[in-house]
């Protein structure tokens, strides 16, 4: 097993390059961004899957073999509402849905179904990572992630301590 | 102000073939530095920001960048912002970029067990000398000697943006003050440009970054922060090892 290490200083400060005002933009029709009303009441039969599976092709095929049954355009899509598997994610279940009008996409959302069919719907509390309690941990790592060093903090770093008993 | 790359191969590969490549490796982070450096200037960001170059007269690598920071400005709702203190520097994307692109160049040179550590944001590729996924050490945001998360992780990238290295250095956009609110983002995806500059722009947000980064869930890129009182949240998704 071979290793080799190298350390390389340059000038490339990575200095975070924050400003300017830009509020939303308009989103490409495939983003399934506001929180939407869950349409049915139906999609809470969560299975989960590790598959990230909400995007509008899923939503497209998920709906295709639920079987719609408007007459097909020439882009393959059947005109009306499609409904993707309800799956599992971090922050709650979560359905997208599309419409297909003309052919077309012509709006697609992601709902949020809570428990129950008077599912109360609070995207605010779901659209959170997950709070845990900040650990101070010792392992045996073979890199460490960090806000970025400067030269000369990097002499004092972790990472110069794992570069040190490689070389 | 420089920053140091730390690079460990652990392919098994002849020593002069190992030391050829992360020679090559170096070199392309020197040409990245000399070109897309905006403290000297004659280098091609500084000539293009002067005027000097023609945007069809740049490279295909600066156009690249160009165009990517234009996406990030719009996919950050402005908080990633290569214009942010006034002319173009595009710093904030090359260094993930070129760590990105080096870590190409190795698997394209032999190599695929690798990883380079650009001053804590990391791309990496295959697995480890002990044949199993690199582990990740998250630095803890308060004692420089402990970590807060471990990861474990084959092809990927980590970035980290945070306040305690160099202090109040991420700006607000929205009020002009230094961000406040998170003390350290990590960003766990497949691009280490991307993943960087989303870790940046959600330190920038404040406590908002944290829903924003809720978001990156849904484009594979999972996250871990540190708020300024101390609260931790991650994603479901992020690799921890076990």
């Amino acid at each position: 097993m071979r290793r080799s290490t190298a350390a390389a200083v340059g000038t490339l400060t990575g200095a975070a390059l924050i400003a300017g005002v830009r509020l939303s933009v308009s989103a490409p029709v495939v983003t399934a961004a506001p929180p939407a009303v869950d349409l049915a009441n139906s999609g809470s039969s969560p299975a989960p899957s590790k598959k990230p599976a909400h995007n509008k092709e899923a939503a497209k095929r998920n709906g295709a073999n639920g079987g719609g049954s408007a007459a097909a355009d020439a882009s393959g899509l059947k005109d009306g509402v499609y409904k993707g598997k309800a799956t599992d994610y971090a922050y709650g279940t979560i359905q997208v849905s599309i419409k297909v009008d003309g052919g077309k996409i012509t709006s697609a959302d992601a709902t949020y179904p809570a428990t129950g069919l008077s599912a109360s719907i609070n995207p605010k509390a779901i659209a959170q990572l997950k709070e845990e309690t900040l650990e101070k941990q010792s392992a045996k790592v073979n890199t460490v992630s960090g806000a970025t060093l400067t030269s000369a903090s990097y002499r004092t770093s972790l990472q110069a301590a794992l570069d040190a008993a490689g070389a | 102000m420089g920053t140091v790359v730390s690079i460990e191969l652990a392919d098994d590969l002849p020593e002069s073939s190992l030391a050829a490549l992360v020679d090559d490796t170096c070199a392309w982070l020197y040409e990245v530095d000399r070109r897309f450096s905006t403290y000297s200037d004659d280098s091609e960001v500084c000539r293009f920001r002067r005027g000097e170059l023609p945007l069809d007269a740049c490279s295909p690598d600066l156009r690249h960048v160009l165009d990517a920071c234009a996406d990030l400005w719009r996919d950050t709702d402005g908080y990633f912002d290569a214009y942010a203190t006034g002319p173009l520097d595009p710093s904030g994307y090359v260094k993930g970029w070129s760590v990105e692109v080096a870590s190409a160049r190795l698997a394209a040179g032999g190599s695929h067990r690798h990883y380079i550590n650009a001053g804590g944001d990391i791309r990496m590729r295959g697995l480890n000398d002990d044949g199993r996924p690199w582990r990740v050490g998250i630095r803890h945001p308060w004692e420089a000697d402990k970590l807060s998360w471990v990861l474990a992780l084959t092809d990927g990238a980590v970035a980290t943006s945070g306040t305690y290295e160099r202090g109040e250095h991420v700006w607000n956009p929205r009020t002009g003050e230094p961000a406040r609110g998170l003390r350290s983002v990590t960003v766990v995806g497949s691009d280490l440009a991307l993943a960087d500059a989303y870790a940046t722009a959600a330190l920038a947000m404040g406590e908002a970054g944290i829903a924003w980064l809720a978001k990156r869930v849904a484009d594979g890129y999972e996250s871990a922060v540190v708020t300024d009182d101390g609260r931790a949240f991650s994603s479901t998704g992020l690799p921890a090892a076990v």
